[in-house]
Formats: C-alpha cells, structure tokens, sequence
C-alpha cells in the first residue's frame, strides 16, 4: 500500500523533473546570429580590482584601461611608440624638451572635443600628486612612468600641441603607460577624490566610461565580468568584435572548460597540464608567450659587512657568486618548476624584450666540477668535514628563503640545496611572510642591518621599456628598491647614458654592456623566465596576432593593439606568418578552422568516451549495489521483524 | 520555553560574538612584518616617508590598547570593516554585501531542496529497513556524503556542461546578456543555477538522508511505536505523526550547524562553478592577501555559526521539553 510519505516523495520528485525538463531546452549557450553583436569574451585568472587608473595593480586593471584609453604613445607590434594620442613627437637638441602633436578632430567616448589640454591636465595631474602628502598618487604605479623620465613641467600653447620638460634627457616618455584621462570629467573631482581610496566621495570611474580608446566600459559586475562595447569615435583601426567581455574565473579548470564548449574565446592564465592538454584541439591554438620578467636568485652582496645581515664576506665576492652559478641546472629547474613551459634564465633585460635581449658572452654551463673548480681559484678551500670555508675559515651556511605568495619558489629550494650542497655549501631553506620578506631585504636603513638574509628567491616584471628592470642595480638604489645591493659605478654611468640615449643601435649597444657586466658579477642569478600560457578559439575570431611578433600573445601586451587587429572567423583566413609565435604547437595557425594536423580525433572524442565510460561506470556500481544487496537481504531477510 | 532559558543562551550567545570580534582585530596585527608593510605592499618605491605616513593615517602609531581596540570595536559595531585592499575604493562592507546574496541564494535553496529530499529518502528508508529503497538509497547517500562537493561538481560540469551542453559552466547569469523580459531574466538564472543546486544539494542530501535513516531506526523500535501498531494505526500515519518528531531531533542539529555554513559559501563548488557568492570571493581575497575582507569573512561566518547555534538551541528546545531546563 503506498504510504503517504512516499506518494508526497514521488510528487515531490516530479516537480523537480518538471523544472528540469523546462531548463533543458531553454539553456544552450547562444551563438552569435546575423544582426547581433560579435562578442570576444577573454577569460582571466584575475580580478579587475578598480577601474579608477591609479589605483591600478594588476594585469587585469592595466589591460582593462589600456582599452579605454589611450596612452600619449601607443604600443605596436614590438612594443616599439607607435601614434596614441598623440600622431607624432619630436625631441630638442638639448633632449630636454619634448614636443607631441595631438592628433586633430579626436573626440571623446562621449562626444567632447580631446585635444591637448586633456593630456597636459593628465600630466600635470602626476607632478601634482608628488606635491600630496603622501607623495604619489593612487597606488603609485603609474606616478614612475613621469617621475622616472624626470618630467618637471608639462604645457599646451594650443589645442594640438603638448609640451613636456625633463630634467634629463631620455625617451622613456615614449613608453609611458599613463592613460590620457578627459578633463571635463576628472577635473570636477579634487586630488583627494581621485587618489585616495578612503576619501569622502572618492571617484571609483565606474561604467560608462569616457575614453578615447577603441572600446568603452559599459558594464561592470565587480568579481565577475566587464563588458566593453565600441567606441564609435574611435580614431584608429577597430577591431571585429562589437563587444569585449573580460570574464574572471576563479578555478582554471572552470575556464578552461569554458573554452572548450566555446562560451568564451580567450583564456589568459592557464595551467602547464591543461595548456598540453589543449594542444591540438579542434579550432583551439594555444600559444605561450614571453612573460615580462623573470624569477631570480638574488645575493645580499652586503655580506657580513658592516649595516649588512649577511652570514658571510663569501656573498660580496663575484668570484663566489659566478662559481654557484655553475651549479645550477636552470633547464632542470625549467622542466620540473614549469613542466618545460620557460626558458631558462640568462640575462637582466628577459627575451621578451626583443629590441634589447642579449645572450650572455661567456655563458655558465651545469657543471658541478666546474664549480669546484671556480671556488678553490677562487680561494675557498673544504675543510675535514667536507664544508666549504670562507676566507675567515669559518664553514659557509646559507639562509635561503622566498615569499609564500610564490609556491613554486619552494620547488626550486630543494634543488638548490643539494646542488650546493655538493659543493660543501650547507643551505638552510624555509618560507618568509611576504610582508616579513621585504623588511628583510630592504635596507640598509636606520638602526635595523639592512639586508637580513644570505640568498633568496623573487621574480620581476617589467614596463615596455627595460629601463624599471635595471633600476635596481644602481647604487642610488640601495635603501630603496635594490635588494642585491650591488654597487658599481660603471654601471651607475652606462644607466644614465642609455636612459638618455636617442639613437636605438646606441642605445642597444650599452643595454648589451650592462647586461653582460651583470651576468658575469652575479648579484642575481636569472634562474627562469616564465612562459605566459594562453589559448583561444578560431571558429569565431581569426586575424590573432601576437605582441611581440615572436614569443608574444594576442591580447593581455599592451596597449589594444591585439584587439584591433581581430577580424570575424566567417572573414578569410587570416595571413599565416602572424601566428608563428615561437614554441606554439605544430601547424596550428589561426584564423581557419581547420583541424589541426595532429589533432584527429583526439580530444572531443576522448572527453566524450571518458564521460561514457564515467556513466557505464556509476550505472554499473549502482546495479552492483542493488543487486548485491538484494542477494544478501534474501538471506537475513527472514529474520527481519516488521 | 522558559525566559531563563533564553537568556541564558542569548547572553553565550554574545559573548561568544565578542570573543570573535577580538580574535579578529589581534589576528591581523599578529601577521608577521608590520601593518603599514601589508598595506602599501603593492606599491613601489615605498621609503621610509612613505611607511610613517602610512602608520599615522591608519593609526597605527596609537598604543594597541586601549586606542586601537576600541577604534575597531566601535567600527565593527557600527558596520565599518574597513577598506578592501584589492577592490580599491569600496568597503569591506560593500564587497561582503554584493557577494552576499548569490551565496545565500545558492545554499539556501540547496539547503531546502536537501531537507526535503533527504529527510523523506532517510526516514523512507530507515522505515523499510531491508527493503529494496533502502539499500540503494542508503548505499547512494553515503557515496553522496563521501565525495567532496568539488569532485561532484566536476562530474557534474563534465557531463551536464561539457559532454551533453544542457547547461553553461560557469557564472550565475550570463556575462552582459541582454533580456527581452523577466522570464527571459530568470529562465538564464535558472539554467545557470541548476548545477551548483545539484551539487549543493546532493552532497547535503546524502548526509541528511544518512542521519535521518538511523534515527528512524532508533525510534521505529521504541515501545510507543509498538503500542501505536497494537492499536492499530496506519503505518504512514505512525511515522509521520509519531516517529518522525522524534527522530528529527539529531537532524535538526545538523541542520542548524549546517546553516551557519551557508554563508562561508562551501568555497569549492562556489569556485569549480565560478557563482559569484563568499566562496570565491574568499579564495580571492586569500590568493590576493586582502585582509580586510578575510577578517570581515571570518568574522560574518563565526558570527553566522553562532547564530545558527542559537537557532538550533531555541528550535530545539521548542521540539524536545526534555532541554528546557
């Protein structure tokens, strides 16, 4: 007899296949039809944090901005100036004065005349924001970009033109990343409102977003997407898509998932496992790119010396510190810390930087005799146990730490600690707080030893231009951002003279001396530079281009550059040499959609036979289950009492 | 139910909030490296200037106690968490509030849907103890209640998402659509809502149905249920009207404690399914070390698991006059 209990049970499970079975045909992902937008929606491992510019921190900020504004100088295919805001510039004799020729008739997002006034209020905004209590404006990540070019007064005598004054001469305002902001909408804001989080009607920029760039933010769902439509007044080439969707994903795997049923096209962050697992698939590309910047290993060439926490003199001698270099196995590190997705490390300006990357002279090589070799020269001898000793005599144990936001950095310690183990160094590996870890390596400063560790890992990035990546080589720098303290004059000298430095081939000529002076002295050691790991759809997007040409990806450079060469896939097949970025998978050229040689019948079909096997396997248990217990209920069964 | 009864259990009640909301202020001054460090963590070119001045906006040159104390006591009380540190220009207050309602949607519709499922498939099945439901409802419930909900939910995307496209994988509407009207608005709610729902729900159900089934069992034995048969009533009716009472009263419980989880967002189907509620924000907050949100999750979930508590003790005490003392 059917208890009421279960009849409430069975209705109550109807009800929900009802509403299952109204989902279900209401729900699959729309596809873009005739007559409604195109659509690139790029997913990202992080979050837009703020769309107020200078509060900006991370990538997803900066690449947020970078498409609605412009930058006085854009970016083109090799991060070489190309027209921004402004259509062309000329620098004086002196070097001190630069002149840029505001492009006519632009207008605003919001159709306001953008002439050379928005730009000279921009910049002047920044040397204001040096006259604040604080000092900087914002978060202080963009003040650099003008303070380092020692810009001391900006002016427009008219409507086209802009006039810029440094202190010294140099072309770093060609490669400031400062977006051109509309007056008419920021002036009615004071500093305070503008740079400061907490202030009482602090302007936080939200959508719509009045801008000069090719795409306007419109929609903002903070911790979830922005969307950008097109912005009609644009005075460059527009992309194919109408609209720009940057969707955050907290989980890799979700995103990843999501470009493979195409609900988005573009991923920015993906692992080194799903990034080979994507290799191949239909109307997929993977591509890896050079990051901006590099992982090192960094010597407090301090030493033990006097205002240095240093354990040992051994960290202040060159010839130590080369010597260590041959006994790391910076290809090992690559295929076990990155799963091969890297190169390994060599010189301070990293590969990414095309124009400026040099190779080493005398590059070192792993080899652990060799080292030894180097260090007896060198005059450090092993004593009875087996230890190596410094010149004082007393054995060599290093502290080497990292900061834990970097995990991977904890997988390099344990090789470090038997390769220089072997060479009678003891290591002492353990994680420092990050917030510890820069007490530690800043200094020296007041009371407190600068510099309380021996050896330790961090990473880099850079700006488009390599100067922020030699800043801290500089003996000025110590106490502020240098944590090898090196200090050496030469170097201090060919900095200045390649940061005023015009002419490229002279210029690259000194970049090439700094970086082989500092490869051979050693306060760092480049162990890696990573690999960024994107992946994109071609079956709605063709023209991808990669910035830089080789080793670069399409979106996420800088600048919108990426953007706006997209085409529609339904377009022709966009020209092949574009997509052959250096170690992308074989054949795999965008813009058709074509199977990828080696993909035949590959992923598709294998996710689709686990997943058959996944529902043979769960249907299989359950019928096991039901069965075997039926069988055993057959046997106590009649002892059960009802 | 007595007012001392209450008293008592408000008055723990908040001195247990209190407790917390202390905790909270030493956790973040007990991090290693300084506050002032934590605070202008991202920003370059940080001098010495820089450090004091940031030590005297944020007030931290004031002794610990009694000034800063009170300073976060009276800012708690009076809803003020702080500034968010990734999501520059808004409140800790205002990023907790956008990220709240997702969460309670999610898992409080799970919450239900769980109650009802399970309950009625435990007490079904512990009732027919031995018969054909049971087994295989006992043996899905404990694999239910085994798997953890982000392996669920992964199967769950591969299958439904991936493999078969009934449903979108991610977000809880989709990204800048456009809706031609409210039903349009809410069939995409829907459909994004189905499977973080399956998965919520089915990892309570199992539990829920587990508790529920040997609590059944404990009571289908005691004397009054004997007596009940003896006289003759149906078998439906002494279940519900006489078994069940009691035997939810463990269910009860678990449920309450559960409740308090519904705000701390069960992180791992929040993130494999990107619903934007707590849990991913607290990932977030974690990967991006942004403390003040991390103390005002922390403190909303203690603050929730206490109230739940309280709940629980209050409905509990309504159900069973045995606790009322």
């Amino acid at each position: 007899m059917p208890s009421p209990l279960r009849a409430r049970a069975l209705r109550t499970l109807a009800a929900v296949m009802l509403l299952v079975a109204l989902l279900v045909p209401g729900s699959a992902p729309a596809l873009a039809a005739d007559g409604e937008p195109l659509v690139l929606r790029a997913g990202t491992d992080q979050d837009l944090q703020v769309l107020n510019p200078w509060n900006s921190v991370v990538v997803a900020d900066f690449e947020v901005f970078t498409l609605n504004y412009d930058t006085l100088v854009g970016f083109g295919q090799d991060i070489e100036p190309v027209a921004g805001f402004a259509e062309s510039w000329e620098q004086s004799e002196d070097g001190l004065t630069w002149t840029f020729h505001i492009r006519p008739d632009m207008l605003w997002s919001d159709g306001e005349p953008a002439t050379a006034e928005d730009a000279r209020w921009t910049y002047q905004l920044v040397l204001d924001g040096q006259e604040t209590e604080n000092g900087y404006l914002g978060e202080g990540y963009l003040d650099g970009y003008l303070t380092n070019a020692g810009v001391t007064s900006v002016e427009a005598p008219d409507a086209e033109t802009l006039v810029v004054t440094t202190e010294f001469a140099n072309t770093l305002l060609l490669q400031a990343y400062v977006p051109i902001l509309p007056k008419h909408i920021w002036s009615q804001y004071t500093i305070e409102q503008i740079g400061d989080v907490t202030a009482e009607g602090f302007f936080q920029n939200n959508p719509p977003v009045v801008g000069t760039g090719p795409y306007v933010a419109v929609e903002w769902e903070p911790g979830s997407f922005i969307r950008f439509a097109r912005n009609e007044n644009y005075w460059g080439e527009q992309g194919a898509a109408d609209e720009v969707i940057i969707q955050h994903f907290a989980s890799a795997d979700t995103m990843v998932q999501a470009l493979r049923n195409g609900e988005i096209d573009y991923v920015r962050g993906v692992q080194a496992d799903q990034f080979d697992a994507l290799e191949g698939v239909e109307d997929i590309v993977t591509v890896e790119g050079f990051a901006n910047g590099y992982t090192e290993l960094s010597f407090n060439t301090g030493g033990n010396s006097e205002g240095y926490g240093g354990s040992t003199s051994a960290l202040s001698d060159p010839a130590f510190r080369d010597a260590l270099g041959y006994a790391i196995d910076k290809e090992a590190l690559v295929e076990a810390v990155l799963a091969g997705h890297g190169e390994p490390g060599s010189t301070i300006i990293p590969p990414f930087h095309t124009r400026w990357h040099v190779e080493p002279d005398n590059p070192r090589t792993f080899d652990i005799e060799e080292a030894k070799r180097r260090l007896q020269t060198a005059g450090y001898e092993l004593n009875g146990d087996n230890r190596l000793l410094d010149k004082e005599g007393n054995p060599i144990t290093l502290r080497l730490t990292w900061p834990d936001s970097e995990a991977e950095n904890g997988s390099i310690a344990p090789f470090l600690v038997e390769w220089f183990g072997q060479l009678g160094i003891q290591v002492d590996a353990a994680v420092t707080e990050e917030g510890k870890l820069i007490e530690d390596v800043t200094g020296p400063s007041g009371d407190t030893p600068g510099g309380n560790y021996d050896i330790y890992m961090w990473g880099w990035v850079g700006d488009p231009d390599p100067t922020s990546l030699l800043d801290f080589f500089r003996t000025d720098q110590i106490g502020g951002s240098s944590d090898s303290y090196y200090s050496n004059p030469q170097y201090d000298q060919w900095f200045l003279d390649q940061r005023a430095e015009s002419d490229p081939e002279t210029r690259a000529q000194i970049l090439d001396d700094m970086q082989q002076l500092v490869y051979d002295e050693a306060p760092y050691h480049i162990l890696y530079y990573d690999s960024e790991l994107h992946a994109y759809r071609t079956d709605t997007f063709g023209g991808w281009v990669n910035q830089p040409e080789e080793n670069g990806t399409p979106l996420f450079g800088y600048g919108p550059f990426g953007y706006t060469k997209l085409a529609a896939a339904s377009a022709e097949p966009s020209p092949g040499p574009s997509a052959s970025a250096g170690a992308q998978s074989p054949g795999a050229t965008s813009g058709t959609s074509s199977p990828a040689p080696t993909g035949g019948g590959e992923e598709p079909a294998s996710s689709g036979s686990n997943t058959i096997l996944l529902l043979a396997g769960v249907a299989a248990l359950v019928a096991v289950l039901a069965v075997g217990f039926v069988a055993l209920r057959r046997r106590s069964g009649a002892q059960e009492e009802e | 139910m007595g007012s001392a009864y209450l008293a008592r259990r408000l008055g723990s009640a908040a001195i247990t909030i209190l407790l917390i909301v202390f905790v909270n202020f030493l956790l973040f001054r007990a991090m290693p490296g300084s506050p002032e460090r934590i605070i202008l963590r991202g920003t370059p070119n940080v001098t010495q200037e820089r450090l004091e001045a940031a030590r005297e906006r944020w007030g931290l040159n004031d002794p610990v106690f009694p000034d800063q104390f009170v300073g976060f006591l009276t800012a708690t009380a009076s809803g003020d968490l702080g500034f968010s540190f990734v999501a520059r220009g808004q409140t800790v207050s205002e990023v907790l509030a956008q990220r709240i309602w997702p969460t309670i949607i999610l898992f409080g519709l799970g919450e239900i849907v769980a109650i009802v499922v399970g309950l009625a498939l435990g007490a079904y099945s512990g009732w027919r103890r031995g018969g054909p439901l049971d087994y295989v409802g006992n043996g899905a419930s404990l694999i239910l209640y085994s798997t953890p909900y982000f392996l669920l939910g992964m199967i769950l995307l591969l299958v439904f998402a991936t493999t078969l496209g009934w449903f979108p994988s991610f977000g809880m509407l989709t990204a800048g659509a456009t809706y031609d009207s409210v039903w349009d608005r809410l069939i995409d709610f829907l459909a994004h809502l189905a499977l973080p729902l399956a998965t919520v729900a089915l990892g309570l159900i199992g539990a829920y149905a587990i508790v529920m089934r040997s609590s059944i069992i404990e009571t289908s034995s005691d004397d009054y249920v004997t007596t009940a048969r003896g006289m003759g009533l149906r078998d439906g009716r002494i279940l519900r009207r006489h078994a069940l009472p009691n035997a939810m009263l463990p269910t009860v419980t678990l449920i309450a404690i559960n409740l308090g989880y519904v705000v701390a967002g069960a992180i791992t189907v929040e993130v494999v399914f990107n619903w934007p509620g707590l849990g991913t924000l607290t990932v977030e907050a974690l990967t991006a070390r942004d403390y003040p949100v991390l103390q005002g999750v922390f403190l909303l979930l203690s603050v929730s698991v206490v109230l739940a508590n309280l709940g629980a003790d209050m409905i509990y005490g309504r159900l069973d006059p045995r606790v009322r003392t």
